[in-house]
């Protein structure tokens, strides 16, 4: 049976209201319960997503100290009296400077296993060494043992590492290794990307005073730089003719490094290999001397310069 | 007359008073009162009105009063219809059924404008909802959608992953390739292409012969080196680069590399040697000037500080199958891997070249160290059993299709080893592991029930 029309919607109104079986559960109430819910799942996917962690970087140095001066002591071959000469130096400096000191830090010679290396190997993991223990240090001066700064005015970060004056002294487009190498330093290199600061003299690359700026590509070099296959490739002036090594070889190496004036810190007390020093500059390495007594008698021609340099500032 | 209590209300509107309409009968139930009689009680407004609308009906409804009578229409509505049609077959040829009166006889598409004629608007609103749903799918898996949502690198990140397949190795002008040769090249090659094609990643194929240009300066097999550092540079948006060597499959396609492996990274790799160390390399270094970084086992612990996944096979490291991380670290890495002081020291002892000197480098550098980690030698770099076999059958190495290990690398199969036979066998496996649905209903039910009725067997 059909009606052929619906049927009229009864005109009694019902007795009375029929409650609802849950008041809340109204369609636009409906609506936001159903955006909860799918919100609430969102939430879910996203916590228990993968977790994501943070990118890489490498830490941060603070700057406290802005910069520690490695010397390595051989006080085996080298008197007592004239290394305590030579550390009286550095620490006066250190003292100097700043409201945070420069550190200051003296491994001797045959406080770590160089695998029967030359002795001179110390130096490049004496450097390394100073990276682990001063971790927040923004730049590490390594200057050899037989050398004196003269200018106590003169600061790593002023006089040598501040990008701009960097810029200025940078030799560019110059063969790393005199006279001939078809290596040669870069020609578009920013004072802020320079991680290595050394020196030439006439015999090549100098590794009698460095500056290395604290970071990953700083462990990375001194690490290469200390690889046993080196050490064990008797270069004839070992760590020296290791660096030049790998200067020339290694393009991440020579992306990294500013080759400077040696008058910048690295002035010699013989002019026969380099550039002599001069009043005002920075530091004075007595090259070429081998033995205490011929150390000491060149440390003797400084020794007053620099104590009253100190005095006077 | 007296009452205990007031009347209750005629249906008809009325007020029965007893006292005022007296009838003969003295009936005090409630009555209707009739139109027209004389004994009319008095009727309110709205039941005067009432009674005008239905004219001689009672005033209670009996309409919407059971459950039949509420849905009847409803359910007649839906009850299968017997066309009266199908009686008089003659007017049906010049009257074409409507959709309202659609019986058996008519055709489907007629049925389906029934059924839509029927339905609500809302549900047609649902059901449309429904249908583009269902389409979107369809289009999106069946067009090339897929592939970009997958290589966008904020969607699927393909763009991220680039695969290096050394091609033409030991090939070239002075060594003439046989037929298997070709062949093995030709399915190693359609493998990657297609993987890399299913989840957008991007295929370099790099060309071995050009080591010749090395050869003055004993630098063989460390073209990797360059091939890597190209890489770098022609896909920019790329983060890993996969290198592959040419005799490997990848056996599981319907792996991508961000499940398998980069999703969860630190769940699936190692970086702690000792965990297995063929090589027996000290491990963590311990030497005192190291800071505790380098001395620790596992580097930071940041799975992000990764920049070289490998594994290692019963000899040590294993290059057939690696990925490197583009970062600072890498550039250094590449730049250190091969050295001249280095390689005129080793090279009698290095008999697989740039691995031994990337075993050496990993040994005597704690900056590589921090940076290396390595994945089970079945995530990346199953062998077959021919491969590291001195010991026989390793679960640490070999493949097992129980399993399903994501690739195989036929090491070494050149020497000795018949390459072409045993990247076919697996080819063929691989097929048959990834069958679809279809073809598994096919070939595991009806050829089985077939086979176990007739006794003959049948190729579906």
């Amino acid at each position: 049976m059909h009606f052929a029309y619906p049927p009229r919607k009864s005109s009694n109104p019902p007795p009375y209201l029929r409650a609802a079986k849950l008041p809340g559960l109204r369609r636009s109430r409906l609506k936001i319960i159903a955006a909860a819910g799918f919100a609430f799942l969102v939430l879910i996917y996203l916590l228990t997503r993968p977790t994501r962690h943070a990118p890489y970087k490498s830490y941060a140095p603070t700057g406290n100290p802005p910069a520690v001066i490695v010397s390595v002591f051989d006080e085996m071959k080298y008197d007592k009296a004239y290394l305590d000469l030579i550390k009286d130096n550095r620490i006066q400096y250190a003292a100097k400077h700043g409201m945070l000191c420069y550190e200051t830090f003296f491994p001797k010679v045959g406080d770590y296993d160089i695998k029967g290396a030359p002795t001179s190997w110390t130096n490049v993991v004496a450097v390394r060494h100073a990276l682990t223990k001063f971790p927040d240090c923004k730049f590490v001066w390594f200057l050899d043992q037989n050398a004196f700064i003269m200018n106590p005015d003169l600061t790593i970060e002023e006089h040598v590492m501040k990008p701009a004056r960097l810029e200025g002294l940078m030799i560019k487009d110059y063969p790393v290794v005199p006279p001939d190498s078809i290596i040669k330093t870069f020609s578009h290199l920013k004072g802020q990307d320079v991680d290595f600061v050394v020196t030439q003299d006439k015999d090549g690359m100098s590794a009698s005073s460095y500056v290395v700026r604290n970071g990953d590509w700083a462990r990375f070099f001194l690490e290469t730089w200390f690889d046993p296959l080196y050490r064990s490739y008797n270069f004839q002036r070992a760590e020296t003719h290791a660096l030049e090594h790998i200067v020339q070889w290694h393009p991440t190496v020579l992306a990294r490094l500013a080759l400077v004036p040696q008058k910048t810190l690295n002035t010699y007390s013989r002019a026969s290999k380099g550039v002599e020093y001069q009043d005002g500059d920075f530091v004075v390495v007595f090259n070429g001397c081998t033995s205490t007594q011929e150390c000491d008698a060149d440390a003797h021609r400084y020794v007053y310069r620099w104590q009253s340099a100190f005095k006077s500032t | 007359m007296s009452l205990s209590r007031s009347p209750s209300p005629v249906p008809g509107g009325g007020w029965s008073s007893p006292g005022l309409n007296i009838s003969t009968s003295g009936r005090s139930s409630p009555t209707r009162g009739y139109s027209g009689a004389n004994g009319t009680p008095v009727m309110w407004e709205s039941a005067r009105q009432k009674r005008a609308g239905d004219s001689g009906y009672p005033s209670f409804s009996t309409q919407n009063k059971g459950f039949f009578t509420r849905h009847m229409r409803r359910l007649s509505s839906s009850l299968p219809r017997f066309n009266a049609g199908s009686f008089y077959p003659d007017e049906k040829k010049d009257k074409p059924s409507t959709g309202s009166w659609s019986g058996p006889n008519v055709p489907l598409l007629g049925r389906l404008r029934g059924i839509m004629a029927r339905m609500g608007r809302k549900m047609k609103i649902r059901l449309m909802i429904l249908l583009l749903f269902i389409l979107s799918i369809i289009l999106f898996y069946s067009t090339p959608l897929v592939y970009y949502w997958r290589r966008t690198s904020w969607l699927g990140g393909g763009e991220k992953f680039v695969i290096i397949l050394a091609a033409n190795v030991g090939g070239g002008v002075m060594e003439w390739k046989g037929a298997r040769e070709w062949a093995i090249e030709r399915d190693s090659v359609r493998n990657k292409k297609k993987y890399v094609g299913t989840w957008g990643y991007d295929l370099e194929i790099v060309d071995m012969s050009t080591k010749k240009r090395y050869a003055h300066e004993w630098r063989e097999s460390w073209e990797k080196v360059d091939f890597i550092r190209s890489s770098l540079r022609k896909y920019p948006k790329a983060e890993w680069i996969w290198w592959l060597d040419l005799n490997t499959f990848i056996m599981e396609p319907n792996y991508s590399l961000q499940d398998h492996i980069f999703s969860n990274l630190e769940k699936h790799v190692y970086r702690d040697i000792n965990e297995y160390n063929p090589l027996n390399i000290t491990h963590p270094i311990s030497d005192p000037f190291l800071d505790a970084e380098s001395r620790s086992p596992v580097g930071d612990g940041n799975p992000n500080s990764i920049n070289l996944i490998l594994s290692q096979d019963c000899s040590g490291f294993n290059l057939g199958s690696f990925f490197v991380r583009r970062s600072p670290w890498i550039d250094r890495l590449l730049d250190v891997w091969w050295d001249p002081v280095a390689y005129e020291q080793k090279h009698m002892e290095w008999e697989h070249k740039e691995q031994d000197a990337l075993e050496q480098l990993y040994t005597t550098q704690p900056w590589i160290r921090k940076h290396t980690a390595f994945l089970p030698q079945r995530m990346i770099n199953s062998f077959p059993t021919g491969a590291c076999s001195e010991n026989g059958n390793d679960t640490r190495i070999h493949y097992d299709k129980k399993d399903r290990d994501f690739l195989v690398n036929m090491a070494g199969c050149e020497w000795g080893r018949d390459c072409w036979g045993e990247m076919y066998s697996f080819r063929e496996l691989s097929y048959y592991l990834n069958r679809n649905p279809w073809e598994r209903f096919k070939e595991d039910l009806v050829a089985v029930i077939w086979y176990k009725l007739t006794g003959r067997k049948v190729k579906l």
